[in-house]
């Protein structure tokens, strides 16, 4: 503690006796609504900047567009984003195996067919024209 | 209560009330911040007004929005400054208009004239720190710790700033016929 601080301590409260003097610069004492009426004149030529502030604080269509937009934009791009994962895995699974032309001419047809023609044809009378004539 | 901060977002957004609410608390002590600067009623009370309006115009500026007393008090100094400079040699009538609306008696008018003519030339002898902090606290009522924050200054420098404004304003009122016994000091 420097040497002032105990006479300082001494004075933390307020002095009422030096408050009542000072009020001689109190606006208000002579005149109660003095501080109503500074309100009222702050207030008064502050309207136009707080009307101001009220607009640009009021939401306009393109305001509600664009707080859409930023929801809606991310999301449908995630969403794309995995759809197009999705897609790619799946047609990963489901590639079409490579398949060579001869096997392509061979891979519908049923491996009976060609025994079934020679049944057929074991059971046809066969008449040489020679047997004819 | 709602807080400065609460105060200061919604005036932020045009909100009358909240705006209103923050004149109401900060006016009087812009008022005396103004007049420990000015020394004049008249530029006392355009230098506080002016400042809510710049106040306004900057609020986006106000980065703590929970420390704006301070922030204010920061414009009131300069605007009052300010105002200084553009109307040194202007002449003003320094009694509150709403004080002349009264019909005191002529005794009276001469006390106060007498106490106010002593005081303010005590006061303005006072460097421009221990002005505004006496009369934010004698005159406001604010605590050394408001002060302290609102000010920017270390709590025993307010307290220092205020002990040395009051001794040279007892003094002064000493010399007032009539003024309170100031040997006996009454500290509520």
């Amino acid at each position: 503690m420097n040497r002032y601080d105990d006479e300082i301590t001494d004075e933390l409260g307020r002095d009422m006796e030096l408050a009542e003097a000072l009020c001689v610069f109190d606006p208000a004492q002579g005149d109660p609504n003095y501080w109503l009426r500074f309100r009222s004149w702050v207030l008064g030529a502050a309207a136009k900047e707080l009307s101001r502030r009220r607009l640009m604080a009021q939401p306009t269509v393109g305001d509600v567009v664009l707080s859409w937009a930023r929801a809606v934009v991310p999301t449908a791009l995630v969403t794309a984003l995995l759809a197009g994962v999705l897609l790619i895995r799946e047609s990963a699974l489901n590639a079409p195996i490579p398949v060579g032309v001869e096997e392509l001419l061979v891979s519908e047809i049923e491996g009976e067919t060609i025994p079934m023609m020679l049944e057929a044809e074991e059971a046809l009378v066969v008449t040489f024209a020679s047997e004819i004539f | 209560m709602l807080t400065d901060g609460d105060l200061v977002r919604r005036a932020r957004r045009g909100d009358e009330h909240a705006f209103g609410a923050l004149v109401e608390r900060y006016q009087r002590p812009a008022y005396a911040v103004a007049l420990s600067v000015t020394g004049r009623h008249e530029d006392a009370e355009d230098a506080a007004q002016e400042a809510f309006l710049v106040a306004l115009d900057r609020l986006e500026e106000c980065r703590s929005p929970d420390r704006f007393g301070g922030w204010l008090m920061t414009i009131v100094r300069n605007r009052s400054k300010n105002l200084v400079r553009r109307e040194a040699l202007r002449e003003t009538d320094e009694v509150p208009p709403g004080a002349r609306s009264r019909i005191p008696t002529p005794d009276r008018v001469a006390e106060t004239s007498e106490l106010r003519g002593l005081l303010k030339e005590a006061l303005m002898s006072l460097p421009e720190m221990q002005r505004q902090i006496v009369l934010l606290h004698d005159l406001e009522g604010w605590k050394h710790r408001e002060i302290a924050d609102r000010l920017d200054l270390p709590c025993g420098t307010v307290r220092s700033h205020l002990h040395f404004a009051r001794r040279v304003l007892r003094t002064a009122l000493q010399q007032v016929p009539g003024a309170p016994d100031f040997s006996m000091r009454a500290v509520r």
